[in-house]
């Protein structure tokens, strides 16, 4: 768990010094975190650098206001009236910025680009002209964020050609960004006004601290999932304790990754049911009592696990409205050399449990409508990995089952969605050979491990109301690792 | 059947009368007057001049923001002290600068509730006379060896000062107005508003001139003379009028001096309130009663509102939405006040709230008005008709209660119907109420 490289970064004298004696050493940013549960305004006094002409604008001016920010916009001499009317409400008047003529020693909080607008490729040269004079002002640990259209619904390959240049620009900004601890990111929203009204969920997350570790990823916004079709207007989730009177299970709650999430989603008031297998009752008791959930043993590989779920889910709490499917092994060895249990272990507990659990909880209508279901990926899973074609074939499999699960669902009001850590300090990762574990730190963009709590914040942003709009997502929380695209 | 109190129209809560002791700055000429000596001196002066059968009182309701530790039931040790029956019962309570109000709506409350019919209600402060408190670690440190139950043996001592270093940790602190959670000063937080509402240097000196010039013709013409009562100190010196008034100021004066919570700032000691002290109170009565005491109601309460925001994003913008709370209760619109009188912590915060109830925009988004209007505009002629806190000052607990006097007076005697008044407080804490003229 000990990086010593960040914590030499820390100290101003140990870094300047290496800088100085130009020792070929990374300096990891250390990142900022949030504290706490999720706040009424994550982005109080950011200030935000507004950029591009697109469909957005309405959007963004209420979205940046509720959540504290000031937008600066370089629209020009001319401000939008909805930014006008936004900052006049919460009292943060939008100012306005000339590139050609940016002040000195400008500092912004993020850079957030509406490039929705950009229909041809001659449209794309609005990105170096927006980031190009500001992308220095960015403080440390800032966000870019780009909102475009998803380039399969263009209206003409031209069109389809600019929007899916974004993507490009976005992931190697972000390689370009993560030294400073910055982020970038890229929110595709269906051409919708309602799914437009859906980003503001998505929007504060990726602007906040809570996506510290989540960088050069596309999230994809649609109104699937949306109940009240119609036009989203009736869609005004809460920000504060958002998970008041819901019922969440976490699968492989008594360490680690499912231990921060069942934390964090108590935090924002679920009530937690806290699942591992019966050798772990200690922990998992401890881990229940500490967050006021219920403890619940039960080995998932259990053919009898999904209705014993079920039936305790429904018994005790008339259903359950989050499912975390984090419970996960590895058993590692190149293909030539793996035992068949090892084998079977693996699948049985990474892939067979998490779709037979989630039929039998849909089957016998222990999920709740408009519930959430949250499976842990892994980057092994996209990118493949020496030694772990067992656990590969897992994680790639959860992120099928996810995107189909969602069609399925989404009528429901249910979202689906995977999430694919990186390099996450954990207990798993600590045993990894020290030569092995640098490099799988130093790969990412943000050149360091992330935490428990880096997935538990993603994992709880899904969960949320406000992330009605996200199913079907494979979100990467890995720091931008190198591998997996 | 038993049939609810609260339904009978008879219980309606009104004022009979108001007074207060002038109002002076700090480390002054009431030095020696405790809160509890403050509020004597109001309360004495309210049964002189109303001549109330002390018998007649059933309880007194008190505020106050700096309780004395020792004895905080203020309330009660008035009427003990001014040897009123011992039947008069007694509360104290708290609300930051709301507090005088507060007590107000809590007299109101009871009297419709049928718990009481004639209410002394009001509040008072003394900034002079706050507690020197000893930090909480030496307290803790201390504390067991002196009052506990074990011996303490020299080694102990020895440990205990040794804990106690470094000293400067338990050196007695001086009060000051930080606000607990975020540990900004008031005048820190509203220098903040003002950035953000965009509220001139030049606007807030006009409005503190105006304030201090309303509340020097107030007093001038004699039309606060029913409202303040001298006080005598302890040492026989006699206080007659308010201390911080200043008839002579201009925006030109008021435009020299530096600004005080930030360098750059716009607050300055001329347009913010200054620490005061001063107590006010209250009469009320179920009306019925009033009448039949031979008692002319002044004012009745047609509603409140009590509201909080987030101290740490616009600490003192409370009214603004407690404001249009209590209209909305009393079923009036803005434009149907005949009067309006905000509490001035500070020129800037008044004139963010006004410019936040003039918004469009703040009315649809913030108060969930649908109708595309603005709460409104409000007629500086209307708006604090005799000076405020800024030029009065502003002894916490007892502003509510000075608000109400003044109010409840210009509305018998000028015949204007209806008065909103607000108020803004710490912890972001908001206070609106609606008074209407008793005989209309």
């Amino acid at each position: 768990m000990n990086d010593i490289l960040l914590q030499l970064g820390k100290n101003p004298r140990a870094r300047q010094l290496i800088q100085t004696l130009g020792i070929p050493l990374p300096m990891p940013q250390a990142l900022a975190r949030a504290k706490g549960p999720m706040e009424d305004r994550p982005l109080h006094d950011y200030e935000i650098a507004i950029g591009g002409d697109g469909d957005l604008t309405e959007v963004l001016a209420g979205s940046l206001a509720r959540a504290g920010a000031t937008a600066l916009l370089t629209s020009g001499a001319h401000i939008p009236a909805s930014f006008e009317q936004q900052g006049e409400a919460y009292g943060r008047p939008p100012r306005s910025l000339m590139l050609d003529a940016l002040p000195e020693k400008l500092q912004v909080d993020a850079l957030v680009f509406d490039a929705t607008g950009i229909r041809e490729t001659a449209g794309l040269r609005a990105l170096y002209e927006f980031f190009h004079p500001l992308v220095a002002s960015l403080r440390k640990c800032g966000r870019v964020i780009l909102l475009a259209r998803p380039p399969e619904q263009a209206r003409d390959p031209g069109h389809a050609a600019a929007q899916a240049a974004i993507e490009g620009f976005v992931r190697s900004l972000g390689k370009e960004l993560g030294k400073r601890g910055s982020t970038a990111n890229l929110v595709w929203i269906d051409e919708d006004p309602a799914a437009d009204r859906l980003a503001e969920g998505p929007l504060r997350f990726l602007l906040s601290k809570r996506s510290a570790f989540v960088s050069g990823q596309a999230l994809h916004v649609s109104t699937r999932a949306l109940l009240d079709s119609e036009d989203g207007s009736a869609f005004t989730p809460t920000w504060v304790r958002p998970l008041e009177g819901k019922v969440a299970l976490v699968t492989g709650a008594a360490r680690g990754i499912g231990k921060a999430a069942a934390e964090l989603l108590a935090a924002e008031g679920a009530h937690v049911i806290c699942l591992d297998r019966p050798g772990d009752d200690e922990l998992v008791a401890e881990t229940a009592r500490e967050i006021g959930g219920t403890p619940l043993l039960i080995d998932v590989s259990d053919p009898e696990a999904g209705s014993a779920i079920a039936k305790a889910v429904k018994d005790g709490h008339g259903g359950v409205d989050i499912v975390v499917h984090n419970a996960g092994i590895t058993r590692d060895k190149t293909l030539a050399r793996m035992k068949p249990e090892h084998w079977d272990q693996c699948l049985a507990i990474n892939l067979d449990a998490v779709v037979r659990i989630s039929k039998v909880l849909v089957d016998e209508g222990a999920l709740l409508d408009e519930g959430r279901v949250i499976v842990l990926s892994s980057i092994a899973g996209i990118a493949g990995n020496l030694g772990q074609t067992n656990y590969s074939a897992t994680k790639a499999g959860v992120i099928g089952w996810t995107r189909a699960l969602a069609s399925e669902l989404d009528e429901r009001g249910i979202t689906v969605n995977a999430i694919a850590p990186g390099f996450i300090e954990t207990r798993l990762t600590a045993a990894i050979p020290v030569v092995i574990r640098e490099v799988g730190r130093r790969l990412a963009s943000l050149g360091q491990g992330g935490l428990p709590r880096d997935i538990g914040d993603a994992i709880v942003f899904l969960a949320t109301p406000g992330a009605q709009g996200v199913t079907g997502n494979v979100l990467r929380v890995c720091g931008q690792s190198f591998v997996g695209a | 059947m038993p049939v609810s109190k609260q339904d009978k129209p008879s219980n309606r809560a009104v004022i009979v009368s108001g007074v207060r002791t002038p109002f002076v700055r700090a480390f002054g000429e009431f030095l020696e007057l405790d809160t509890i000596g403050l509020a004597n001196a109001a309360v004495s002066a309210l049964l002189r001049r109303t001549e109330l059968p002390h018998n007649a009182l059933d309880s007194i309701v008190w505020g106050g923001v700096i309780l004395p530790s020792l004895s905080p039931n203020v309330g009660r040790e008035i009427a003990l002290d001014l040897g009123l029956p011992a039947s008069v019962e007694a509360m104290t309570c708290t609300r930051a600068c709301a507090s005088g109000l507060q007590a107000i709506s809590l007299a109101a409350a009871a009297i419709e509730r049928g718990e009481a019919d004639v209410v002394i209600a009001g509040g008072s402060d003394s900034t002079s006379n706050a507690e020197i408190k000893l930090p909480q670690k030496l307290v803790r440190t201390l504390g067991p060896l002196l009052m506990g139950k074990a011996k303490a043996t020299p080694r102990d001592m020895l440990g205990v000062l040794a804990q106690l270093m470094p000293l400067t940790d338990v050196l007695p602190r001086i009060p000051k107005i930080a606000e607990r959670t975020t540990g900004e000063l008031m005048g820190e937080s509203c220098e903040t508003m003002a950035r953000r509402n965009e509220i001139s240097r030049e606007a807030q000196d006009e409005f503190a001139a105006r304030s201090h010039h309303r509340a020097a013709a107030a007093i001038a013409s004699g039309r606060l003379r029913d409202e303040v009562a001298p006080v005598e100190t302890p040492s026989g010196k006699w206080v007659h009028d308010d201390g911080l008034v200043r008839g002579d100021t201009s925006v030109e004066k008021l435009a020299k001096l530096r600004p005080v919570f930030a360098k750059d700032g716009t607050l300055t000691a001329g347009n913010s309130s200054a620490l005061t002290d001063g107590a006010a109170a209250v009469l009320l009565m179920n009306e019925e009663k009033a009448r039949a005491l031979g008692y002319t109601p002044l004012a009745r309460i047609a509603s409140w509102a009590y509201i909080g925001v987030d101290p740490a994003d616009q600490l003192l913008m409370g009214p603004a939405i407690a404001m249009p709370k209590a209209l909305e209760r009393a079923g009036y619109g803005l434009a149907d006040m005949d009067l309006v009188d905000m509490h001035e912590a500070f020129a800037a915060q008044v004139l963010c709230i006004l410019k936040m109830l003039a918004s469009r925009s703040f009315a649809q988004t913030r108060l969930g008005r649908s109708d595309g209007n603005a709460i409104g505009e409000i007629d500086p002629a209307k708006l604090n008709v005799h000076g405020g806190s800024v030029a009065l000052g502003h002894p916490f607990g007892a502003t509510g209660a000075r608000m109400v006097t003044t109010i409840a007076n210009e509305l018998h005697q000028t015949g204007k119907l209806t008065a909103l008044l607000g108020i803004c407080a710490a912890g972001g804490l908001g206070a609106a109420m609606v008074l209407e003229n008793a005989e209309a």
